[in-house]
């Protein structure tokens, strides 16, 4: 399905890549990583959860954008409609790849950017350029390659977040229901939300190294989001009835 | 001498020891000025048996209480799923002879008994295969849970296979770091005692008197002061369960990522009986058997025949372990202010690993009755003995359970197996009883029964047992209510087999990756 290749300007020099979203581009996914820096902007579109990585069992955080599977109510043929696109969906088709490092003083391995030549973003007509004439990188490129960047470092941190959440006990699991117009009920396990109970019961002190710490307002953002729900299924509700 | 209770001394650093430790030290709060004081004093000479590397399902909530994360567990005591036993050869000897006892009870067992249902159709599909869908997957070596269920939980009911030297530093740690138990390597020279018997304190040899107002004796095969301090007679049960020696061996696995079995593995053989315990870096195996019916070198024979049928010729070059072991149990196992957990309580055969479990019910019922003071600690040690003599006692009928329904006549151990006179008299009562109709919830009086009478279904039925269908008519006995079980069965089976890991593919996940705790 995938191939991966790591981006250089030779074998790659041609190659433009489509950065419109459409469900013919395979953006019809229904939840995407998301890092704690964009928890700010993607609380103002989407219902945020801590779900567990099937391949890893640890906790990520997620935008949901449906309520089935290649379901993404923000997509349709008119493209994307929110305010804000997650840096995980900005950055198809690239991504993070990992190589062994020759160099001794520096012996971890070094992160490098790699192309999904299978994507069908991939072109040799429209879209945005990878490199200039010269074999320089374009403004587009750097971009991505700042994507990337932030969400590397975003991993991390998420993973430092979810630590200080669970040492709180800030986490607890949901079942979201809902019974949509149509008379269908929806049920999705699975997720995990801030726990607003404890978070209630926090000491002063454990609120200030919060807030020192800077993941008191990503702990706000995270509950505040969770008003997106009735938003995406008012939204599943009228795709069902332009059905 | 009304003499509060404020001091706990254990004595011996085995697995016995250190879980005891944990449970009283967690529950007890001896990491706190209030809580009661925890000591273990262990012998730096004294070396641990080290058997029991199987658990039942109460040992997730034994660690939970205790505070210990399953990850740490799984990646320190070189830990794995148990999801059952699978007896092999017990019935008839052939190859294809195998029933299970899986861990998850029987479908809608709260409702309904499926026994008379399932009967019509013995001759097509095994007792537990139709109703419960654990066998099944432990057929396929599938894990109980996924990478995403929460540490403890399980997708089906588990317990564990574990390495006891490992878990035994493990729980030390934990006691000495997080709970606040106090560990002295020291020898215990003698007993000094209070003028009504009790013991008031050990002399050591280099840590002087160690007072203590109630002692726990943990000491292994030794009972140092259960057997030999207060003379205790030991119970034996010999003439009930044969077997008496055992030689046991580490197996090593063909490669890194061999599959690791999810089940302990039972295999019966002219005298005794093989265990096959599956650890992620290598498996336990050993022979245990009779010592009046097999010569120790026919023993070892039949070891290294069964082990050259996995890994060949290198089977003739592992070194094996020999133990002695005396099936039985103290008279008493509370006397004065001395009570006996593990080995020193009695032992028997782990054919149901019912070693530790009997280790975490005693410390569980040590910790939830702790005396508040001498006085009354007299009445919690009635109750303590009547309780597990009880547990004791089905323990061993429930042992036998697996020798008496044989129909293997190739040697004289199983006939004497049979013999009326080998079998205790409760046993012989239900084994009549059950050929009228199948165990079910009012065959066990306690509350808090050691085996449930589902442990005796899978066993009974799995051996070929047949019970009578009714002469009349119940209203409860649901044809539809029965077909609908035997479905849903059918079904779970179905989805968690295509659902579910590999013991091997979970726990090397729990390793890389760890459980998360909720």
């Amino acid at each position: 399905m995938a191939n991966h290749q790591l981006l250089d300007n030779i074998t790659h020099k041609d190659i433009k890549v489509i950065t419109a979203q459409h469900p013919q581009y395979g953006d019809n996914h229904s939840y995407a990583r998301i890092v704690p820096s964009e928890l700010k902007a993607a609380q103002a579109d989407y219902p945020l959860f801590f779900r567990k990585n099937n391949e890893t069992g640890q906790f990520e955080i997620i935008a949901m954008f449906g309520m089935a599977e290649q379901e993404n109510l923000f997509l349709d043929d008119n493209g994307w409609h929110a305010h804000y696109l997650p840096l995980s969906v900005q950055r198809r088709p690239f991504l993070i790849g990992f190589q062994s490092s020759n160099d001794p003083a520096t012996p971890e391995d070094k992160a490098v950017v790699h192309i999904d030549m299978d994507s069908p973003r991939i072109s040799q007509t429209e879209g945005e350029p990878l490199f200039l004439e010269q074999g320089g990188q374009s403004p587009y490129l750097q971009h991505i390659s700042a994507v990337l960047n932030a969400l590397q470092q975003g991993w991390m941190h998420t993973q430092a977040f979810v630590e200080t959440l669970q040492s709180l006990e800030l986490m607890e699991s949901v079942n979201l229901k809902a019974k949509l117009d149509n008379g269908e009920n929806v049920e999705l396990a699975g997720l995990y939300t801030i726990h607003e109970d404890k978070l209630r019961e926090l000491s002063g002190e454990q609120v200030a190294s919060l807030h020192k710490n800077g993941m008191l307002e990503l702990i706000y953002m995270m509950d505040a989001s969770l008003q997106n729900i009735a938003r995406l299924i008012a939204l599943k509700n009228k795709r069902l009835a332009a059905k | 001498m009304d003499k509060e209770i404020r001091k706990v001394v254990i004595v011996g650093g085995g697995s016995a020891g250190w879980l005891t430790c944990a449970v009283l030290a967690a529950e007890h709060c001896a990491n706190s000025e209030n809580g009661l004081q925890i000591t273990l004093i262990e012998s730096p000479d004294v070396k641990t048996i080290g058997v029991g590397e199987g658990t039942w399902p109460t040992m997730r909530g034994t660690l939970r209480k205790a505070g210990i994360r399953e990850t740490d567990f799984f990646r320190e005591c070189d830990a794995s799923f148990k999801q059952g036993a699978k007896f092999a050869q017990w019935v008839t000897g052939a190859k294809d002879d195998a029933y299970y006892h899986p861990l998850v009870l029987p479908q809608g067992y709260s409702d309904i008994n499926l026994v008379p249902f399932w009967t019509e159709h013995a001759d097509k599909v095994s007792f537990a295969d139709a109703v419960c869908f654990q066998s099944h997957l432990c057929e396929q070596g599938l894990a109980p849970k996924q990478n995403t269920t929460p540490e403890y939980a399980h997708v089906a009911n588990y317990a564990y296979h574990l390495d006891a030297g490992k878990f035994s530093t493990f729980l030390q740690k934990h006691c000495t770091e997080k709970l606040g138990a106090v560990h002295i390597l020291d020898h215990v020279e003698g007993v000094n005692s209070h003028d009504n018997g009790d013991i008031a304190s050990l002399q050591t040899r280099q840590h002087g008197a160690l007072q203590g107002d109630l002692f726990i004796d943990c000491t292994g095969f030794n009972a140092l002061l259960l057997g030999k301090h207060f003379g205790i007679p030991f119970k034996s049960c010999k003439e009930v369960l044969f077997n008496d020696t055992a030689l046991a061996v580490q197996v090593p696995y063909p490669d890194e990522q061999s599959a690791i079995a999810s089940h302990t593995i039972s295999t019966a053989q002219s005298a005794g009986w093989i265990w096959d315990i599956g650890l992620p870096t290598r498996r336990g195996v050993g022979h245990v058997y009779s010592s009046a019916h097999q010569s120790q070198d026919g023993a070892e024979q039949e070891l290294r025949n069964y082990l050259s049928a996995s890994i060949g010729k290198k089977a003739n070059d592992l070194t094996l372990r020999k133990i002695d072991i005396q099936p039985g149990h103290r008279e008493v196992f509370w006397h004065k202010n001395c009570v006996a957990v593990g080995l020193s309580a009695g032992f028997l055969e782990p054919l149901e690993a019912s070693a530790l479990v009997l280790v975490e019910l005693s410390a569980a019922m040590i910790s939830e009755q702790m005396p508040a003071t001498r006085t009354v600690m007299d009445i919690v040690a009635r109750r303590f003995n009547d309780k597990f003599r009880y547990r004791w006692d089905r323990i061993i009928d429930f042992l036998k359970l697996h020798y008496v329904l044989t129909k293997r006549t190739d040697s004289d151990y199983w006939l004497d197996n049979c013999r009326a006179e080998t079998i205790p008299q409760e046993l012989q009562s239900l084994l009549q009883l059950w050929r009228y109709q199948s165990p079910w919830h009012q065959d066990f009086t306690q509350i808090d029964e050691v085996f449930p009478s589902a442990s005796y279904q899978y066993v009974l039925y799995g051996m070929g047992f047949h019970t009578q269908p009714g002469a009349t008519q119940r209203r409860s006995a649901n044809e539809r209510l029965a077909q609908q079980h035997f479905a849903k069965n059918q079904e779970m089976t179905r989805k968690l087999l295509s659902g579910l890991p590999t013991n091997r593919e979970l726990i090397n996940k729990i390793i890389n990756y760890g459980l998360q705790t909720i």
